[in-house]
Parts: structure tokens; sequence; C-alpha cells
């Protein structure tokens, strides 16, 4: 009989499991853990300083130009929302499957998500010509009239998708962390240490009526959730697909971003897993080598779809007899930006097919650095979309350029620190990993002598 | 009564009641003088009170008058007395002239509130009709240029005119010191072709008084051309042409659709014979070295060198009259022997002439030979001209195509200035809008002539590369601030009227010279009684007009004049001339340059760089080579293989002993063996904008017989390693097959015109637009349209469109709301190329409307699709979804504009903010402002009374606007005609602009429908981006690329669409 791997190691029982994550909380972390909070933080300067003078000065700062009004800003807003998907995923959909190997990694998964997409919100805000009017893309009452947004417009679609897509995540999460919360309460020393967590686990008692409603809304906020794994990067990706330009105006985005996004999520899941692993070790435990190759599996698959759609659009193009379809998809291959193509392709569907084997997939060096291909591959997937599309289009004498300066540098790298010191921030500060759901699978896998009855 | 009260009420008149009643407590109130304060009724106790107040009152004294200066004195201006005619938030026009080196031409000046806003062409006026030039458009700039200088001024000169300081100089001083010094004798006077008869007038009676001289010198000169009329007519002026009569015009090295003499006039009349496109539509040859607007608008181009271009008319005279003997100087054995010793010309230029002489012959009387000009004025010019002369002699053109001009100015050519100089014969200089130390070549050693003379007094309005050597800048209005008179070529008297009250301390040249004339006690009757210029132009326009005012007295013709701004009559009956017979003995043959040929060229922008000090006119991109802000070298496609030449790479040219680096620009259909260097660059004194651009090209030319010769010189060009980037606006030539600018032959288009337009059955699941008023369109004729540029600066002018600088062209952000798209079609050596005006299309189902998140730009139900900026935010969705990208986005703040600038901007058209999206309007407010006149008077809108910028400025005509719901409007007929389509219709967005096929009058279009287009694959080898935006895309050499080509080359030549290879079925 084949028996089942533990999901968790280290003969862990429920004390030393809520030693381990609300201990977390509890103690000052090493020089390696601040040596890495300094390096985000240096990054997350640059970005504010980037972003402060592309307010301050103009858009002009960038490389964006005519014709391709859209750069670094929208890439790396993709790009953002996309890694957000695998978080959901794990949380919610997994959940509702009940793959109990979700439950160690559910939680930073979903920290990942909430920070994502608070990273991405920026850009679209960011790019705009006077960002101090673009909460006008708000449908709200107001005294211009008032004056409505147009709901034709993708870009008022993406900021419902985009604000409800937050507001969710970060409820979900939030409340899932709940009886994480009062159990750090419960272990507080400190005065203030107690004030504040018990302010935040809303009075949680640990009561049977406490739980019977917690996992309730718990399923509830997940099946609300499980749409948007499916909807936010659908409507995303409505921003390409319902404009005319060849290139972006196809039907096949939709799922495209989606599997492209779950696969960049995963992707960066992989990434934040492993480095985490390094700086506070003792996650080791929890997420385990068994964890990382699930992943692993579910990038190799989703890298395969994410292949699938760049052939289908290939053919798609030549099949529609389109002239500037055509040329655009030569363009892209062999035209001035075909390096990027070519990372593009070799990053998201040649590199993932090391996951074939078993080595690589439990390998963390290798798939450490197989996910940040994965991450640079779906960076230029949106880089060639957009700019692709955007530098050849119909008329051939507005054919131009694209070509980035520092403050595109600055705002694009600027941004990996503004997420990573959330996500640092947040490791120590909140409990990383959920102890309630991972004391339930505690013993899934053990040899039943080891741990008797339950 | 008031029974309570004991006193007795007085009978006088009471305020109160208690004064009524004689209230005591009221009485005692009353007798006291000075009522008590409150700090009062403590004084005497301890006196303190009163003192209190006292310092009270003296420290706010004293703090209010140390706090406080003097409120700034504001004036406002009541219209109590309101100037007659002018209603606040109306323009007024007021018709005037405006003179370009030899063009001349009526403009009717926009001014709002007193100010000049705009400058429009003269309906009226027959040398342009209403239609203007780019230059003419900047010349607003100009009045508002902030580098003129504001007052008159004194450059303290040590001996050899160097080490100067620029002092202010008051007038009354400046006068003081010249009438002195004219007072000496020996006066020379510099003028350039101010065509103002008044002006000549009161230039010779200058003159003359002083026993000077005039002498005249244009910055690009037409002394050749000028020195051959005298020796084939004889008379020294430019003849005046006919070009509507011509059913074939033949051009040897001559642009004069861009920049020879009169482009605006000849643009006009050039389009006449091309607006039918039917039997009969006139063609265009062109022999040239360059390629010239001119040549991107041939029928049928032919490629030679510069000291080629006598070659060709020779054996076009040597086919007429020795081999066909057509002519009757077929008999002339002097004719038929000098003709002769170019037998061997036709097989030196390995070109055919024997087609294009038959055509010429076959319309004789209604033919034109135009040659030479600044890229063919070698050292063979007058011989080109009288070559030329005689062909057109031959042709019987003369007195129906080519007739007596009338210049008005006259003067002695510069040579004999420069004679006069070196013979130490001239004390004094006066240079009047002339800058020879710039435009003439080095070895003229005009500069150094300069020492000879006491002293030099210039009259423009900036220390230029004369000025600095002059002792006093006598600082001129602006012809906008000045009156003064015109004469154009074909004889049209117009005014010139002043639209403002000059900005500066600035007085017109003619008020000098009155000034001058009265300081030294001389002049006529007429100038001693003028007390003004304007007096004396008055009075002579008394003479003027004598026996035409008709039944009007002169100051009701005046006025009339005035409002009209031409004087009726004047034009034309110019009267034939004949040719001097003998002349063509004086041509002998070019001698044979080896290795390459320099020849120096205007570029359509800046022309003779008298206005190249506004920015717009820098960044009008060159018509053909796409290029603004600098000025480069063009080599032909194949010579830049040959040296191993990529585009932006410095090359140095050297002629004799003379070098000037410049960047290389490779221009498809330039001749081989050629490098073209356009004029007007390389200035050092020009104006804070061009100074520092580009080199000098008269650094190259040579002072050769009293005349600058600027072509045909042999140069040698050597690669540098030095690179740049070339502001260019269009990084892409070909149109990659794809249905952008249709072509057909005259034949294929009178079989069937618009048959080479493939054309979609569209359908759609939406209801359309319902336009139930006006529905707002425009045609543009792609046959008659020159691709000048006239509407791009006609646009920026009426819209305050920002220039953005080099740096910004470069990175891909310049603003201009019209462009004019250029293409090559064949070969990269022997392209045909077509240009194509491309604005906003105001689609009816425009893609910008549906993505725009915040409903800025919208659609009116007029059709035109507007844009709300102060609604922008500024995600340029719209401008990414605009299949025609002809949006523009602010990427930076461009509203500050250096003052005076500002005062150029038109108060209808919002200045847009950075951050916001903008974009061609049709013109609405011109749309609402004719809209609202016609509310007011309650009169119907008729067809043509709603006219755009663009299609105001077009010297061809070539754009038609107006309401498509008028179904017997023009544009309506034009839109619905077969020779129009819309562009990319495909896409079913339904452009409300449409544009009419051009039309080839040629047997064969340079197509090769042999083949698939192959987009996209060849377009990049390259594995990195260039280093930049949009200049990396030279056009590709026929066979394969070579191995370094970098990235961009289409390896196969364009070809320009019969029906795009047809799409799968649903494809659309």
């Amino acid at each position: 009989m084949i028996r089942r791997s533990p999901l968790i190691l280290g003969k862990k029982t429920y004390e030393t499991i809520t030693n381990d994550i609300a201990g977390l909380t509890e103690k000052l972390p090493d020089a390696r853990y601040f040596a890495g909070l300094a390096g985000a933080q240096g990054l997350m300067i640059i970005f504010l300083l980037a972003q402060g003078a592309i307010v301050w000065w103009g858009m002009g700062l960038m490389g964006v130009n005519h014709p391709v009004g859209w750069g670094t800003d929208i890439i790396t807003f993709v790009f953002w929302i996309g890694i957000g998907h695998a978080g959901t995923l794990i949380s919610a959909v997994l959940f509702l499957f009940r793959q109990k190997w979700r439950m160690s990694i559910a939680r930073s998964a979903e920290a990942m998500t909430v920070f994502a997409v608070m990273t991405a919100g920026l850009f679209p805000v960011l790019h705009t010509g006077r960002p101090w009017v673009a909460y006008w893309l708000l449908p709200y009452p107001n005294q211009r009239g008032p004056l409505w947004v147009n709901f034709r417009s993708p870009l008022v679609w993406d900021v419902f998708a985009v604000s409800t897509y937050a507001t969710v995540s970060a409820v979900f999460w939030y409340i899932g962390m709940v009886p994480d919360l009062a159990t750090i309460r419960d272990r507080a020393q400190n005065k203030w240490r107690k004030r504040i967590y018990g302010l935040l686990s809303l009075g949680w008692r640990g009561t049977a009526r406490n739980w019977n409603h917690y996992e309730m809304v718990y399923m509830l906020l997940a099946g609300l959730s499980t749409p948007l794994v499916l909807s936010v990067h659908s409507i995303v990706s409505f921003d390409f697909a319902v404009a005319v330009l060849p290139g972006w105006h196809t039907t096949i985005f939709p799922p495209y971003f989606v599997a492209g996004a779950i696969f960049s999520g995963f992707a960066m899941v992989v990434t934040l897993m492993a480095i985490i692993r390094e700086l506070v070790p003792v996650f080791k435990d929890y997420v385990t080598m068994d964890h990382m190759e699930n992943m692993n599996k579910i990038i190799m698959a989703t890298g395969l779809l994410v292949g699938y759609a760049y052939g289908s659009e290939f053919f798609i193009a030549w099949y529609s007899g389109v002239e500037y379809e055509v040329f655009i998809f030569k363009n892209r291959a062999f035209g001035p930006y075909g390096w990027s193509y070519w990372i593009m392709v070799t990053c998201n569907v040649f590199i993932p097919q090391l996951f074939w084997f078993r080595y690589f997939r439990r390998n963390i060096p290798w798939m450490f650095v197989i996910s940040i291909f994965v991450n640079i591959g779906m960076w230029f997937e949106r880089f060639v979309i957009t700019i692709t599309s955007l530098h050849r289009d119909f008329l051939p004498s507005s054919w131009g350029m694209w070509v980035p300066t520092i403050y595109d540098f600055g705002a694009l790298f600027g941004s990996f620190g503004l997420f990573f010191t959330l996500f640092l921030l947040y490791i120590r500060v909140l409990p990383a990993i959920s102890i309630s759901e991972v004391k339930p699978v505690l013993y899934v896998g053990r040899e039943e002598d080891q741990h008797g009855h339950h | 009564m008031d029974q309570t009260s004991s006193n007795k009420p007085s009978g006088k008149p009471w305020l109160s009641l208690e004064q009524w009643r004689q209230d005591p407590e009221f009485l005692t109130f009353a007798e006291k003088e000075f009522r008590t304060s409150p700090l009062q009724s403590g004084d005497g106790v301890g006196g303190t009170a009163r003192r209190d107040f006292l310092k009270l009152m003296g420290a706010s004294l004293a703090l209010t008058s140390f706090g406080c200066v003097r409120r700034p004195a504001q004036k406002i201006i009541p219209y109590a007395k309101k100037p007659q005619d002018i209603v606040h938030g109306l323009p007024n026009y007021y018709a005037s002239s405006f003179v370009d080196g030899m063009e001349a031409i009526g403009i009717l000046v926009t001014t709002r509130d007193g100010r000049p806003i705009k400058i429009e062409g003269n309906p009226d006026h027959p040398a342009n009709m209403g239609s203007m030039s780019s230059r003419a458009h900047a010349d607003i700039l100009r009045l508002y240029d902030p580098d003129r200088y504001t007052a008159p001024k004194r450059n303290l000169q040590n001996k050899n005119r160097t080490n100067r300081e620029i002092i202010n100089a008051r007038w009354e001083d400046l006068d003081k010191a010249v009438t002195e010094q004219l007072g000496k004798g020996k006066v020379a006077l510099l003028t350039h072709n101010h065509s103002s008869p008044t002006t000549q007038a009161l230039m010779e009676e200058f003159a003359g008084a002083f026993g000077g001289k005039i002498y005249q010198y244009d910055d690009v000169s037409y002394a050749s051309l000028v020195e051959a009329q005298k020796a084939s007519y004889g008379s020294a002026t430019i003849p005046n042409y006919n070009i509507d009569r011509a059913k074939i015009v033949v051009a040897i090295n001559n642009d004069f659709l861009g920049t020879w003499v009169a482009p605006v006039t000849f643009q006009r009349q050039f389009a006449m014979g091309r607006k039918k496109s039917t039997e009969g539509m006139s063609k265009l040859v062109v022999f040239e070295s360059l390629m010239s607007l001119t040549g991107s608008n041939a029928d049928k181009r032919y490629r030679i060198r510069p000291s080629q271009s006598l070659d060709v008319v020779m054996a076009l005279l040597h086919e007429l009259v020795v081999v066909r003997k057509s002519s009757r100087y077929a008999s002339d054995d002097g004719v038929v022997r000098v003709l002769s010793g170019f037998s061997k010309s036709r097989e030196d230029l390995g070109i055919n002439v024997g087609e294009v002489a038959e055509e010429l012959w076959k319309n004789k009387g209604q033919s034109l030979v135009l040659a030479g000009g600044m890229s063919a004025d070698g050292d063979f010019g007058v011989a080109l001209q009288v070559a030329a002369n005689f062909l057109n002699a031959v042709l019987e053109n003369d007195g129906k195509t080519i007739e007596t001009g009338r210049s008005v100015t006259r003067g002695a050519p510069i040579g004999d200035l420069l004679n006069a100089l070196n013979k130490k014969e001239i004390t004094t200089l006066i240079v009047h809008g002339s800058n020879p130390v710039y435009s003439l070549p080095e070895n003229s050693k005009f500069r150094e002539a300069l020492s000879n003379v006491e002293m030099i007094i210039t009259t423009g309005d900036r220390n230029d590369e004369t000025a600095r050597l002059a002792d006093y800048v006598a600082t001129d209005h602006h012809a906008l601030e000045n009156w003064g008179d015109m004469q154009s070529l074909g004889g049209a008297l117009s005014i010139q009227q002043p639209t403002i009250q000059p900005l500066h301390n600035t007085r017109a040249f003619q008020d000098s010279m009155l000034a001058w004339l009265k300081g030294a006690g001389k002049g006529s009757a007429k100038a001693k009684a003028s007390e003004t210029w304007y007096d004396y132009l008055n009075a002579s326009w008394k003479t003027l007009s004598a026996g035409k005012t008709g039944k009007l007295n002169f100051e009701d013709y005046w006025n009339d004049v005035l409002q009209t701004g031409v004087m009726q009559g004047s034009n034309g009956a110019a009267g034939s001339r004949s040719l001097a017979s003998g002349t063509l003995a004086n041509v002998k043959p070019t001698a044979k340059r080896a290795g390459f040929e320099l020849a120096i060229y205007q570029k359509v922008g800046i022309g003779d760089g008298r206005l190249a000090n506004v920015p717009w006119l820098q960044e009008l991109p060159d018509p053909v080579t796409k290029v603004c802000w600098d000025n480069y070298a063009c080599i032909s496609p194949k010579d830049s293989v040959q040296l191993k030449i990529k585009e932006g790479q410095y090359v140095q040219l050297t002629v004799g002993d003379k070098k000037i680096e410049l960047p290389a620009h490779i221009q498809p259909g330039q001749a081989d063996g050629v490098v073209g260097v356009a004029f007007g660059y390389g200035r050092n004194g020009g104006g804070s904008v061009v100074d520092g651009i580009g080199a000098n090209a008269m650094t190259l030319a040579q002072w050769v017989d009293g005349r600058a010769v600027t072509a045909g010189l042999e140069t040698t060009i050597k690669p540098l390693t030095k690179k740049t980037e070339l502001a260019v606006t269009q990084g892409h030539h070909v149109m990659e097959g794809r249905q952008i600018v249709v072509e057909e032959t005259l034949a294929d288009h009178m079989k069937d015109p618009g048959g080479q337009v493939h054309r979609h059955n569209l359908t759609t699941m939406w209801s359309e637009h319902k336009y139930n008023g006006n529905k707002w369109g425009m045609v543009v004729d792609l046959n008659t349209c020159t691709g000048c540029g006239s509407c791009v600066i006609a646009c920026q002018s009426e819209n305050n469109i920002p220039s953005v600088g080099r740096k910004n062209v470069i990175d891909g952000r310049e603003m201009q709301w019209m462009r004019i798209d250029r293409y090559y079609v064949g070969t990269p050596e022997d392209p045909d190329v077509v240009h194509q005006p491309l604005l906003c299309m105001h689609c009816d189902n425009a893609p910008c409307e549906t993505v725009c998140p915040v409903i800025a730009t919208v659609h009116s139900d007029e059709g035109t699709n507007d844009m709300i900026y102060n609604r922008c935010v500024g995600t340029r969705y719209c401008s990414n979804n605009c299949p025609y990208k002809v949006r523009r986005f602010n990427w930076f703040s461009y509203t500050d504009v250096k003052a005076p600038r500002q005062m150029a901007l038109n108060p209808e058209v919002t200045v847009r903010n950075r951050g916001v999206m903008e974009k061609c309007t049709f013109c609405i407010h011109r749309i609402r402002g004719v809209k609202a006149q016609h509310k007011v008077h309650d009169t119907k809108l008729r067809d043509g009374d709603v006219k755009t910028a663009c299609q105001q400025s077009c010297p061809s005509n070539a754009i038609t606007f107006g309401d498509l719901n008028d179904t017997k409007s023009m544009v309506r007929g034009e839109f619905d005609s077969p020779k129009a389509y819309a562009l990319l219709d495909e896409l079913n967005v339904k452009p409300s602009v449409r544009y009419q096929v051009k039309v080839r009058n040629t047997d064969k279009l340079k197509w090769a429908p042999a083949h698939e287009p192959v987009p996209g694959a060849p377009h990049g080898q390259g594995h990195k981006p260039p280093a930049h935006g949009r200049a990396g895309e030279p056009l590709p050499h026929g066979g394969p690329p070579p191995p370094d080509a970098g990235p961009g080359h289409p390896p196969m030549p364009p070809h320009d669409p019969p029906p795009p290879p047809v799409p799968a079925e649903g494809g659309h």
C-alpha cells in the first residue's frame, strides 16, 4: 500500500505548531531577515522617487510615446494582477476541492494576492497623465452633472474587477486569520500587543458557535472568490481584447490570460516560499518539498496551456487571413522586438518542461531559478502583447519604437521593493501559516502507530 | 400730543421723538459739540486716556505707513470709446501682403482685441487666392519672436569689425550719426527683394539724394535666372509663369512646387491642371539630382547629377531641332551648330529624351520647361537658364506659359557691390533684409571687404551674421506692424497694412530713410511733405491709382483697397517678349565632374532662413525626408552601401579646402554621386531657436564670376565614426502592401475611376448614429496634394499646437494634429513617392470613444469626435485604439511658451495642459462661430461657409470640407465619387474623411504585383531594438540587405497594392 507522505514534518504537536507560528510574531527577527527587508525597502524608495518624478514632471519621463501609449506601467500592472491569481486559487479553489496540502501555504499565498493587487493597483493610477484626477474613473454621484464613467470602456470594467478582487481577497484573507490572531492575542505578554491583536481578532472566543459561523463564512468567501480567479484576469484581458488593434483584438485572451495568471502566480509562490524557507527556516517543516512539488506540477501544466495559447494565436492569425494580424504575429516573433518574444517563449514554454523530471521538481535551487525564469517570462508576455502590438499597427507611417528610460526601470524594479516590503513585514507581524488549518492536517500521512487514534 | 412732557414742544422740524419732546437729556446731548468717546471719559483721571489714544494712533500710523506701499497702478481700458468695428470676442481681419524671397502673396491677418493671431491667405489676391505657404503662416511667430531687438542698437566695433559690444541706442543719436555719415556720400543700399513699388521709389530717391546706389541681393539668389533672362530677352526680371496653362511641365533640378521663386502660386496653378483627373490632365516630368518636393510629385522622374542639367536641356533641344527638325530653328545654322555639339548628351545621360521631347512637341505652346534653382546653380547656371529659355522658345511657350514678369525690386547685383567695396568706393553701407555675410561663399571675401566701409547700418531685428559687423542696427518693424505695398510677379498690386501697434521701440526702414533724408535736408517734395512713411505711401498710391479709381474719390478708393487688399485690375496682361537671337552660342558643355557633386538645396519649411527662428518651421518635417530640426547630408542608397554610411552617421564633406561635418541621411530616389545639403542652418545670430543647428552649407559654396555657385562642385565624402539621431517623424516608409494610398494610371483612371480600390462589403449589427442636422465630412484629393506641409502649420497656428523640440520628436512625441505621411513605392533607387495628409478621421464608429473610461472623447450629433480636455485623465487608451494614430498626448507641460509668443495663441482654442490627449477637432470652433453668426442673422448655413484651417491654407485645393447631409454640397459629391475611398475601411469605423485616389499620368505604376507581400518577417534580423525611436529605417536596397543593415530593413522593395491579398471569407 502506498502511504501518503506527511503534510507537516518535524514531528509537530499542537503546541509546537502554535509556538512555531505565533512565536514568529513574538521575537525579534535575525539579521538575515533585516538584510532582506532593507533590500526591499531600498527598492521601494527607488519606486517612490521614480513615480514621484513622473507625477511631478509628466509621463514623458517614461519611454511611452506615440504610437506606444502604454508601456512599463501597464505591463507591470497586468503582471502583478496575474501574480495575485495563484493566491486565490490556492486559498479558495483548493479549499473548495478539499485539498489538504493547501493548508500550510494558503495564508501566504493569499497574502501574496493582497499585496500583489495593492502593488498592481498603483500602476493604472500612476500611468495616467493626470493621476490627481484618476478618481474620475470611479462611478460616484458628483456635482459635475452628474457625470458618470463610460460603462463601455474596459478600463472601467477594470476598476470594478480589480477593486472587487482587492476587497474580496482582503476580506477572505483577514477572516481566515481571525482565529490565529486570537491565538496570538491569548499568548500576548504585553498590554499593547494584547490590545492590538485583540482588536484585530474581533472578539474571537473559540466557541463552537464562533467556529460554526467562521467555517460558514470562510466557505462562502471561498465560493465568492472562486469566480474571481476567472473573472479578474478575463476582464484585464479585455483592456486588450476589446481594442481594434491587431494582436490585441483576439477572443483567446480571457482564458489565455487566466492560465498565464495562474502560471505566473504559482511561480511567484514558489519564489516566495523558497525565499521564506531560507529567511524563516521554521517554514521548512510546514512548506515541505511535497508542497513545492505540487506547485511545480501546476506550473508545468499551466505553462503548457500558455504555450498552447501562443501557438493558437499564430494559427488564428494565419487562418483569419487578415493581413494586419498576420503581420503583427510575424513581427512579434521576427520583428525588432523578436528577442522579447523568444525570451517569453523560452521562459514560459521551454524552461518549465524541466519539471517533467522529479529531480527538478524537488530541488529548491533549481525550482527557484525556474520560477524566476517564469516570472521574467510572464512579464515579457505582457511586454510582447503591449509593445509589439502597439509599435506597428495599421499605418506604417505611424510605426515607432519604444525604449525604456531609467524611470521605467525604477517603476518596474521599485514595485518589487514595495511588494517584498509588504510581504516581509507580514511574515513577522501576522500568522504566516494558518494555525487553525494546519492542526487538522497534522497527522495526514503519518504512521498510524506513531500517533495512535485520534 | 404728549401730555407727560413738561416742556413745550418746539415748532422747529424735529428728527427724533426726544427732540420733539425737548427731552432734557437730549438737549444737553445736543448742545455738546464734541461727543464723548470712551477714551475721553477717562480723561482727567490721571490724564492717561488721551495719551494712550495718541500713542495708539501714532503707533498705528507708523505701522500702517511702514507696512504698506503704494497700491500698484493698474490701468484698465474702458471701452467707453470703443474702436469702431471691434466687438469683443470676435476677430477682425485685415488684408495685407507678405513677401518671402521672390514670393509675394496677399494675406488676411486675423486679429483679436488688437493683436494679430493668425495669417491666412487673401482669397482676393490673384497670386495665391487664399492659399498659403507654411512659411507665411509662421510669420506670425516672427512678430512675436522673443529674440527680436526691442530697440535700435549700436555695435561698438574695432577696426576689423570684431570685438564688439552691443549697446542700446536712441533713435535721435542714431539719426544724427547716420545723417552725418550719409553726408559723406558714397552710399550703398543693399536690399532684398522687397517687392514694394513705393519702397523702391523711396530707395531710389534716397540713393539719389546721397549719391548712392542700390544693390539687390537675396540670400537665396536667382542671379543666374535673372542674368539669363537679360541675355535671352533683354530684361533682367524674373518671368511670370502660367503653369496652369501647361499640359506638360518639365522641371530640371527645379523645385517649383517647394521652394523655387513662388511655390504657392505655382502649386495653385499646377493643381488646376491636376484637379480634373481626366483626359488632358497635366503631366509633370522631372529630371533631378535630389528628391525634391517637385520630384516627389512627378509622373515621370529621371535622376541626373547637377552637372548634367544642361545636358538634359540640350539633349531635348537636339532631339527637337536637329533630329526631328520640328522647330523653325531647324533651319538656323547657328543653332544647329551649337546643338550638334551636344549630340552625345543623350548617351551620356542614358535617358531616352525622345519620349519627353515628343510629348513636349505635341503640347507646344502648352508646355513649360523650368530649369535650375539652387541645386543646379553651378558654374553652368546661366547657360542652363539660357538653354531653357531657348527650349521654351522652340516650344513656342513665350507669351503663353511664360510671360514677362514684373520684378519691382531693382538693384545692381552683389558682385558689383563687392567690387565697389574692394575698391573702397563705399563709405556707408545700408543692408536691408538680406544677410550676405551668412549666405555668400567664403571665398567671395565679402566679410573682409566690409572693413573698407566706414559705417554699416542694418535694418534687421537682431544681430545676425551681417548685423554683428554693422555699427548700427536700425531695428525695423515686422511687416505686420508696418505699412507698405507690394507687386506680385503677375503684376497684382496690393497693400500691406499694419495690424498692431509696434510691439517694441522699432521704426520702419522707410521711416528711417525719410528721417535721414529730412535730417540732411534732402528729398523730393513728396518726401518733405510726408511726416511718416504712411503719408509717403498714401501719396504714392494717389499717383499709382490715378485713372483707376472709377467713380470713387481717392479716400474712398484707398479704403476700398485697404479692405480688399488688392488693386483691382492690376494683375496679368504682362505681355510677351521675343527671344534674342544668338544667345545659344554662349552655351558651352559642362565640364565633367569626378567624384561626388554637391547640391545645396532649400528646405520647404526653412527656405532662405529668414523665418528659421520660428519653432514651427523647425519642427515641420521636411516633406520628403520627414526629418526636422536639422540639416544633413543626403546621399543615395547605393552610395551609402558603397561608402558604408548609415543613417545618422556623421560624414565630412570637403570642397576644396572647405569642410563641414553633418549627419548622413540616406535618401531614396536621389541620384548616385550626389550629396545634398540644405541651406539655412549653421546659424550664428539667427536667434535662440535656430542657432547651433546643423552646419552652413554655404561654407562649401564657391564664388565664381560674381555669383554664388551652389551645385555641381566636386565634393569628397569621408565617413566619420560619430553618430547622431535625426529627428524623424516617420520611421517607416513603405506601405507593406496595404491599401493606404491607392494609385492609378491616368488611363486606368479614365476607364474606371477608383477601380484599383479594393472595397469591402461591411455590415453591422448595431444601429448607426443619426445625424439630423449637419454631418461634417472631408475629402482629401491625393492627386492634387503635393505634400508641402502648409496645412500642418496652418493647423498648428490655428489650434495653439506646441512645438516640442528635437528630443521629443526623436522620442516620438511631436504634437502636430495634421501630419503628412510619405511613402515610397518601387525600388529605393528609383521610387515613386506618395503623400497622404492624415488628421483625425472623425469616425462614425470611433474606436477611441468606446474605450475612454471617463467619456472625455465623445461623438457629437454633427458627426465630429470631440475631445473634452478638462475631463481627460490621460489613460492614452484612445490613442492606442486609434487605427490611424492621430491622437497626440501632452507628455509634459508645453504651455509655458517664451513671451511674447503666447500672444499668437488663438483664444478660441483651449491651451491644453499636461497629461491630456488632444487631436484634430475639424476646427469645431470655426463651425460653431459660423453657426452662431447664422443664428444671429437668422440665415441658413451654405456650403462653403465653414472652412477648416488646413483646407483654407492648401495651395492645391486638395481639401474639401462641408456638410455631408447637404446632398448638394461639394463635399458630398466628392465623398461619394468613385474616386474616393475610406482609409482602412475594412475596420468599419466609418471615417468622415475620405481620400481620392492618386492618379499618375504614366503608363505603368511602380508597384510590383508579382508576389505576395511579406509583411513582418523581413523586419528584424536584429534581436535588439535600435537605440532610438523612429529614425532607424532607411529604405532598403534592392536585393538582400547588407549584413550590417541593422534592424528594420525589409529586403524586398515595397509595393503598393493593387487589390491586396483577398482575405479568407469572413475575415473582415
